[in-house]
């Protein structure tokens, strides 16, 4: 369904991304992992048009989406959540994914019906979907880091997306909500059959859910595969431990 | 010689030298501006305040002095320490709490600053015009090309503008405080982290950047009539120049003070009714062409 | 028309408003009605400014310009051609609308302080020819005593179209901002980046904020044509501008109502300390500093803090 073909991208000739490949299928979940630094956030960036590859292709069902805007990349039905938390600050719950449906729907450019009228359905299902309908009516300044993160998929849920990109989606989070949003990954893939992509650097989640991991070693990708054969590849061990005496895990 | 003339037309080479020294006092003004700018992140519209209190502290100091050259002189410097006592005050009791705001607030705080400054000005030199007398070393005309005249006094600008961008390199690349400057440029964190109290080393930078708006307004004295609102136009073209320079880049400073007074001068050889819009029209032009600047910016 | 924007007690207050803006010609001496247009047209101007500043997060640092563009091409317009003086009316705001789709058009692609001053920097282009250009535009002595139609000439005539005008622009724009455009634009203020990964064209809906704001600034000037008569460069000169900044900084940028607010103070605040000393920037200076100490968010979002303790925290800078 995605394709990455040897892309690459430098920033001040520091080497973020060099030559690497990617290949997800559709209904497929597949990690990304790899020491910090190692060009995740950046591939991500590259995929979504936040970035502009130095050279590359990045295919989508078939079609080059290379160089695209963001929110061009968005309209063909790719979604992504973002690392650090990257929601609207001064506007509610319900609102924040509002934005996100009305764009999707193309109604942003109407000027005089009140928002208020709008998508409500929709929103109130995604939200509910997310378990965050109880609070819906709260600044997201008010919210606690995790649900700032699930809110976050929620936005991306609100672009009725095909293909999820979830960057660390449980960075920062505590274990009870960890586990929360692990089942909420697996519930959009299951019932929702969305193709995920995601970073992450907890190994037990990696392999809890993962039907393929990449491997990502300063920049480039070394190898890609099912969890068995990454768990005790050799090279992964060598990049990712310094040390080759141990299986991960 | 002649051969200068059969290419340039001595209209056109006059003007030239004219906006030369136009480029020299807009250069001391924005370069203080532009090290503010990629130190402190203070969009100081107080400066243009600043150029013209120097202007003026120029005038007082001359005039005490009896308007001949040591008058002259001792202007030249008191007035840009002058300046620089008043911008340090400003600094350690309002900016210093303010440097985690953001860009909106900065500048709207500056133009308070410019609003009171300007007031403070009419209330301590009132409204009148005043003029600042050239002193008699560079009274006269000097023939450049064995026959062009050009003021001697510009000519004096056209030397101190080199000498001060030389010294402000120095500074900022060689001096400990310049080193701490431009790292606290690109992280602040990281700067204080080690140790330095970075405060300090902000109200230096500040204090430098405002000492040279003073010297700019000192410089500038003697050619023009000190008046109120002199700061008015003087701080658009400093911005601009630090824009269309690149932020916080001493060069870019020089390169737009040089594109802008000499599209200037040789715009009204052009169109004399509206020669001022070249230079306007050619920062449009280079930031089509170039958003962020000519040279590297340090944000 | 005020169900829309205001509930319960709020309700009760806006049609008092309402009732008394109308009723003040009966009571006030000519002097104060014309003091209470300007707040009016003033306060139209700070809100159309706070459409893209405060809800687009847009650096418009010169937005006099389309103000005093509108003024001038209404002006001109009456001046210089034998058209319907209504016509003239439309006029202004639609050609300050056409140089906010010119400007926005070249200054979108920059971001944030690179906006604002690349705009200052068109705007004072602006500002130069009106000044300079005495032939077309009088130059710094500006047009004086322009023809106006009867019904307008006298203050009150004056007055109740200025105040019928502001309150049908009002009303448009809180539409606006509550539409799914405004809440677009919004999500653009406070992440433009998210705001692209959820499908928005960030620069085209800026674009369209950019002309609306001109034009209603464009009838902020025209309005003020209707109430003084006259025009002069000094619209539009950068000054003015952050004048009009800090009106929407004094009443509250997060806030519809704020700037008419934060207009209404200046305003009355300067005709007061202009009666007794000659150094109002001076006070204006001073007062400045204490808001952006004390109330960052301005009089409406302070008052706001302190309704709704607990409910809305000051923004968490990242």
């Amino acid at each position: 369904m995605l394709e990455v073909k040897s892309i690459s991208k430098s920033f001040d000739g520091f080497k973020a991304v060099n030559n690497a490949n990617l290949e997800v299928e559709k209904g497929e979940i597949v990690a990304v992992i790899g020491p910090n630094g190692a060009g995740k956030t950046t591939l991500f960036n590259l995929i979504t048009g936040i970035l502009k590859p130095d050279n590359g292709k990045v295919f989508f069902k078939g079609e080059d989406i290379t160089g695209l805007h963001p929110y061009q990349v968005c309209r063909k039905r790719i979604s992504r959540s973002f690392q650090i938390v990257n929601v609207f600050q001064r506007l509610t719950v319900f609102e924040n994914v509002q934005v996100s449906v009305l764009s999707r729907q193309k109604k942003t450019w109407n000027l005089f019906t009140p928002s208020t009228k709008l998508v409500i359905k929709e929103t109130n299902e995604i939200l509910e979907s997310v378990g965050l309908i109880k609070k819906k009516n709260r600044t997201t300044a008010l919210l606690s880091h995790g649900d700032r993160k699930v809110l976050e998929i929620a936005m991306a849920l609100g672009g009725n997306p095909e293909f999820l990109i979830l960057d660390e989606p449980t960075a920062g989070m505590a274990p009870e909500e960890t586990a929360r949003c692990i089942e909420l990954i697996k519930h959009l893939s299951e019932k929702l059959g969305l193709t995920i992509l995601f970073c992450e650097h907890d190994m037990e989640i990696v392999f809890g859910i993962a039907n393929r991991i990449m491997v990502m070693v300063r920049g480039a990708t070394i190898v890609q595969g099912g969890c068995d054969e990454v768990r005790c590849n050799q090279a992964v061990q060598d990049a990712y431990l310094g040390r080759s005496d141990v299986c991960l895990m | 010689m002649d051969f200068i003339y059969t290419i340039f037309p001595p209209k056109v080479l006059s003007q030239v030298f004219v906006g030369l020294s136009r480029t020299t006092i807009l250069f001391i003004v924005s370069s203080g501006l532009s090290l503010i700018l990629g130190v402190l992140r203070i969009p100081n519209v107080a400066h243009g305040s600043l150029y013209m209190i120097g202007a003026f502290m120029a005038f007082t100091i001359s005039k005490v002095f009896g308007g001949g050259d040591i008058g002259f002189w001792l202007a030249l410097i008191g007035a840009p320490l002058g300046v620089a006592l008043v911008s340090l005050i400003a600094e350690r009791g309002v900016f210093q709490f303010l440097y985690e705001r953001e860009h909106l607030m900065l500048l709207l705080l500056t133009f308070a600053f410019s609003l009171v400054f300007g007031d403070l000005v009419k209330i301590v030199w009132g409204a009148e015009y005043k003029s600042v007398p050239v002193p008699q070393v560079f009274q006269g005309f000097v023939n450049l090309f064995g026959g062009l005249p050009f003021p001697l006094y510009n000519l004096f600008l056209l030397i101190v503008g080199p000498i001060v961008a030389v010294v402000l390199w120095l500074i900022v690349n060689k001096t400990k405080i310049g080193k701490i400057a431009r790292a606290a440029a690109v992280d602040r964190e990281m700067v204080g982290a080690v140790g330095i109290n970075v405060s300090w080393v902000f109200a230096i930078v500040f204090v430098i950047g405002c000492l040279l708006a003073g010297l700019g307004g000192a410089l500038v004295a003697p050619t023009v009539s000190v008046t109120l609102g002199m700061d008015h136009t003087l701080i658009i073209e400093a911005f601009l120049i630090v824009i269309m320079g690149g932020l916080g880049n001493i060069w870019g400073a020089l390169l737009g003070a040089l594109i802008f007074g000499l599209s200037q001068s040789l715009g009204i050889l052009i169109w004399s009714q509206f020669g001022i819009v070249f230079p306007y029209a050619a920062v449009i032009v280079v930031l089509l062409f170039r958003p962020t600047g000519l040279l590297k910016s340090t944000w | 028309m005020l169900q829309s924007m205001l509930r319960g007690k709020g309700l009760i207050w806006g049609y008092a408003g309402l009732i008394i803006l109308f009723l003040l010609p009966l009571i006030l001496p000519r002097f104060y009605i014309y003091i209470v247009s300007i707040i009016l047209l003033t306060g139209l101007l700070a809100t159309s400014l706070n459409l893209v500043l405060g809800y687009g997060g847009i650096f418009q640092f010169h937005h006099a310009v389309f103000y005093g563009v509108g003024a001038y091409a209404t002006a001109l317009m009456l001046t210089r051609t034998g058209l319907s003086p209504w016509i003239s009316f439309i006029v202004g705001p639609i050609v300050s609308a056409a140089l906010g789709l010119i400007m926005g058009m070249i200054c979108i692609r920059l971001s944030k302080l690179y906006f604002a001053m690349l705009q200052i920097s068109l705007g004072s282009l602006v500002w130069i020819i009106v000044y300079r250009w005495y032939s077309f535009t009088g130059g710094d002595d500006g047009i004086h005593g322009i023809p106006l139609p009867e019904i307008l000439s006298s203050p009150n005539g004056a007055y109740y179209f200025t105040l019928i005008i502001t309150l049908i622009c009002f009303l448009i724009m809180y539409k606006i901002v509550k539409s799914p455009f405004g809440s677009a634009l919004q999500g653009i203020r406070d992440n433009p980046v998210r705001s692209e990964m959820i499908g928005i064209n960030v620069k085209r809906h800026q674009l369209l904020a950019l002309i609306i704001a001109g034009f209603f600034a464009g009838v902020a000037g025209f309005l003020f044509v209707v109430v003084d008569t006259t025009v002069f460069p000094d619209m539009l000169f950068w000054t003015l501008s952050l004048e009009i900044c800090i009106m929407c900084l004094l009443g509250g940028w997060f806030s519809f109502f704020g700037p008419m607010l934060g207009a209404a103070i200046i305003i009355v605040l300067r005709t007061f300390v202009s009666t007794f000393t000659s150094y109002w920037t001076l006070v204006l200076g001073i007062l400045m500093m204490f808001v952006i100490f004390f109330l960052p968010n301005g009089v409406l979002g302070y008052v706001e803090e302190k309704l709704h303790k607990g409910l809305i925290e000051p923004v968490i800078k990242e």
